[in-house]
């Protein structure tokens, strides 16, 4: 099953907060910024549970996380992930000029991958060591 | 007295490594000097300090400002600040070229036969710039911090240009200044805090346009995705008349803006205690 | 029986946010050195204290990679090969800053002076806009306690205080009695302005759910209504025009309006024109009430980071030295644009986790060279670094000062000693800075 045009946003949480704090190459923290957050009544369109594995594609990349439902709806065609390093595989480099990337704002598309892998943040960065 | 009409040609060895600082290429750091002493010129790589022939194979003399040209060979999308501060002369450079391209120009003609990067003709007070394929954000800008950019001069660019263009512009019809910009197709923001800059697109172009205008004329020959909500719709017109007396025909919506600035607004009638509701800024689009 | 050794510590500035908690209350274990108890403070804050114990993520000896694996070796042999890199970089990156002491960041702008490179701090990513925006417009702003004291109307404007500064509603903004405002939350308006129903807007008294990336359209016609002009449409950025009007009533009739603005403006598209509005914005209301506007500024001393670089160099962040002195343009020399044209040929981080916050792109080209790296804990970018150097961390194991997210500094405080061989981030660049100078030759 899939989503298209939806609209990304990366942001904090405070569970990312308390888990970057904890330790950023830690489990938890994959639970905590390792997600992406749907609108309840988006998240019905998925057909799956709690926890699957998606995968958000966007212009600049793609990346697997674990899908959630959002606590901060309704906000439908609206997807977010906690800022961190999934969120940056996706995020508009592009800061046109002033200094800032484009992290909010993103065109996106999502497909479930049940079988899919989220990696823990030392893996992943460790895929743009080897690139 | 015999003037010197050798053009002055330079070709770069080989892309460099860091960006290239060449704000010493230009016909007055070139005038009067003989390419001998033109190779010794400061030419910043990184944090080194390199002189031209470093870079570049140089061969031909500088003669008086004016009658200097510099044709200039290469793939110079790295190199910065070719033509910065000119006052007169002409630079043709035949590749892409880096940020900075002819910024604080006031005299002169620089034609780049590519795209430019971002800052193209920065703070212009005069001369022309004339890029034949695309360029990037902040052309004709204003540096960091300035609340005058442009001032006079005008930039041609063929293809797209990014966002920010002439922002802060400063046009004045009792001084006979007129900024004034033609591009093929623009981003967003193009004349924002303008005061008097005239801009021209012949396609389309993106969102917040003439955002914070406070006088200027901005023609859109082609399509805006959006239109801000302070800009207030004046009616149909088949001729425009620019700052400087130019006439534009065709069939353009005028919109006038940006009424949501305070300068704009600064007359409070007396009697009635309204906010005069005018402002000089216009908008066309074509119809 | 064993008697533990506690010390309490009362007046402790929490070290993790621009809202700089001043009441946090610390119980150490003198014996051990360690934190045992945290009171007054927000999770995160609480869970820093704590994650500064010894443990597995927290380095406290230098290291240097070989091959796959890292060995311990001397601060001499570390901070030797580490200014060798320095030296014969030709574009070096110095960046971060954000979370560490002010005299640390005065080291940092020393340091990028004498090895001509590109130094950087946090803002850059973060409210570098905001700061782009005032030096074109100006800012009408004041202190935290002013508003506490004074505001009736509170609007967020692209920030989410529950999840990114926990205490701030109940220390400064909504939830907190002030002089003028002795029934607390019931004698202020709060207004959310954020495309989600964020659980700061579930709080508020008035949600705008505006369209993502559409903020300056909705500002210029808030802007424009001020000025009694008529809105053509029906809908702006998403939001019904009767709505939109409401506001402007809001904003016109309140005693005293503050905007607290975040990344909801300064990462989206426009970035610095959404705050260049906002202020405009904020300015005009003062022809009818009293307004002002305060950004929410991410790390505890982005803020001291950005006054440190001001006032020796001039400038607040991307600041190129490599002609001899200091330049400014985001954009040209901000890191991120700076690693995605691949121009830099070596980095220094410090303080910071470039590797987990800036875009793939900018981290590709950033492991492509040497990485030099000052962190307390194991993180994306340490654990790709060729050195690591590791810090006291400051406001828990260091003196120093920070300022807050509205300009106000506070003295950090040291509750506890650092372990293992830590030095304070402050030594260790003032080690650096000694190496360099040998090697140069001065």
């Amino acid at each position: 099953m899939s989503i298209n045009n939806l609209i990304l946003i990366t942001c904090r949480t405070i569970n990312q907060g308390v888990a970057l704090e904890g330790g950023k190459n830690t489990k938890e923290n994959v639970r905590a910024a390792g997600i992406c957050a749907f609108d309840k009544d988006d998240f019905k369109k998925l057909d799956c549970i709690v926890g699957t594995p998606v995968k958000v594609i966007t212009d600049h990349g793609e990346v697997v996380v674990y899908s959630t439902i959002s606590e901060e709806g309704p906000h439908p065609g609206i997807i977010f992930i906690p800022m961190g390093p999934w969120a940056n595989q996706v995020v508009n480099p592009d800061s046109q000029s002033c200094g800032t990337p484009t992290y909010k704002g993103m065109k996106a598309r999502v497909e479930v991958m049940p079988s899919g892998k989220v990696l823990d943040a030392v893996n992943l960065i460790k895929l743009l060591r080897e690139a | 007295m015999n003037k010197l009409l050798v053009d002055v040609k330079l070709k770069l060895k080989k892309r460099p490594k860091f960006p290239l600082e060449a704000e010493n290429i230009t016909p007055d750091k070139f005038a009067g000097k003989p390419a001998a002493e033109i190779m010794k010129l400061t030419i910043y790589h990184g944090n080194e300090e390199k002189k031209i022939r470093d870079f570049f194979d140089v061969s031909g003399n500088g003669g008086e400002v004016n009658d200097t040209k510099i044709i200039i060979d290469g793939d110079l999308s790295n190199v910065k600040r070719i033509g910065e501060k000119m006052t007169g002369g002409e630079i043709i450079i035949n590749s892409n070229v880096g940020m900075h391209v002819g910024n604080n120009m006031s005299g002169g003609k620089i034609l780049v036969n590519g795209n430019a990067d971002d800052w193209a003709g920065a703070m212009l007070k005069g001369g022309e710039l004339e890029i034949t394929g695309n360029a990037g954000h902040y052309v004709g800008a204003a540096y960091r911090g300035f609340w005058k950019g442009m001032e006079n001069g005008i930039i041609k660019v063929k293809g797209k240009i990014g966002n920010e263009a002439l922002s802060w512009a400063n046009g004045s019809k009792p001084s006979k200044r007129f900024p004034k910009l033609i591009c093929g197709g623009a981003g967003s923001f193009l004349g924002v805090h303008s005061h008097g800059g005239t801009i021209i697109v012949e396609g389309d172009c993106d969102r917040c346009i003439g955002a914070d205008q406070v006088r200027g004329t901005i023609i859109v020959k082609g399509k805006i995705s959006r239109i801000l909500p302070s800009y207030k719709k004046l009616g149909q017109v088949k001729e425009i008349e620019l700052m400087n007396g130019e006439i534009i025909e065709g069939k353009f919506t005028e919109y006038s803006g940006d009424h949501s600035v305070e300068k704009n607004h600064s007359k409070i009638d007396k009697k009635t205690g309204k906010i005069s509701n005018s402002s000089n800024g216009r908008l066309f689009v074509a119809a | 029986m064993a008697v533990k050794n506690i010390k309490t510590v009362t007046d402790v500035i929490c070290p993790f946010c621009g809202t700089l908690c001043d009441d946090l209350e610390v119980d150490i274990d003198t014996k051990e050195q360690k934190v045992i108890e945290v009171r007054n403070g927000c999770q995160i804050g609480t869970k820093k204290y704590f994650a500064s114990n010894p443990s597995g993520h927290r380095y406290d000896k230098p290291l240097i990679k070989d091959n796959s694996s890292y060995k311990e070796v001397s601060w001499d042999v570390a901070i030797d090969k580490a200014a060798n890199i320095l030296v014969k970089a030709k574009r070096p990156l110095l960046y971060g800053f954000s979370s560490t002491e002010c005299d640390a960041q005065g080291k940092g702008v020393e340091l990028a002076e004498m090895l001509g490179g590109i130094l950087d701090n946090t803002a850059s990513v973060c409210h570098g806009p905001s700061l782009l925006a005032i030096q074109d417009v100006g800012a009408p702003t004041s202190t935290l306690g002013e508003y506490k004291n004074r505001a009736d109307l509170v609007v967020f404007w692209g920030s989410n205080p529950v999840h990114a500064h926990p205490r701030h509603l109940g220390r400064y903004s909504d939830f907190v009695r002030g002089y003028f405002r002795k029934d607390g939350t019931n004698d202020r308006f709060i207004v959310v302005v954020d495309p989600r129903n964020t659980n700061t807007a579930q709080l508020a008294d008035m949600h705008i759910q505006v369209n993502p990336n559409e903020d300056y359209e909705l500002l210029n016609a808030i802007r424009a209504t001020l000025r009694g002009v008529e809105l053509d449409g029906d809908v702006i950025s998403g939001v019904p025009k009767n709505k939109v009007i409401e506001l402007v009533n809001a904003l016109k009739t309140c005693k005293f309006g503050v905007i607290f603005f975040g990344m909801g403006l300064t990462q989206t598209l426009s970035h610095h024109r959404n705050i260049d509005a906002a202020i405009c914005l904020v300015r005009e209301l003062n022809d009818h009430t009293k307004f002002l506007l305060t950004p929410m500024r991410g790390h505890y001393n982005v803020t001291g980071a950005n006054q440190v670089f001001s006032w020796q160099t001039g400038y607040s962040y991307s600041i190129d030295f490599s002609k001899g002195y200091p330049r400014y343009n985001p954009g040209e020399f901000s890191s991120v644009d700076v690693l995605i044209r691949d121009e830099i040929d070596a980095s220094l981080i410090v303080a910071s986790d470039p590797a987990s916050n800036f875009p793939a792109a900018a981290v590709k080209n950033m492991f492509k060279h040497p990485l030099i790296t000052i962190e307390p804990h194991h993180t994306p970018t340490s654990v790709n670094s060729d050195i690591i150097l590791p810090p006291a961390i400051a406001g828990i194991e260091c003196e120093g000062t920070a300022y807050r997210m509205d300009g106000v500094p506070l003295r950090l405080r040291k509750v506890k000693e650092a372990p293992g061989e830590c030095l304070t981030d402050k030594e260790i660049i003032e080690k650096l800075i000694d190496a360099v100078k040998k090697k140069k030759g001065e």
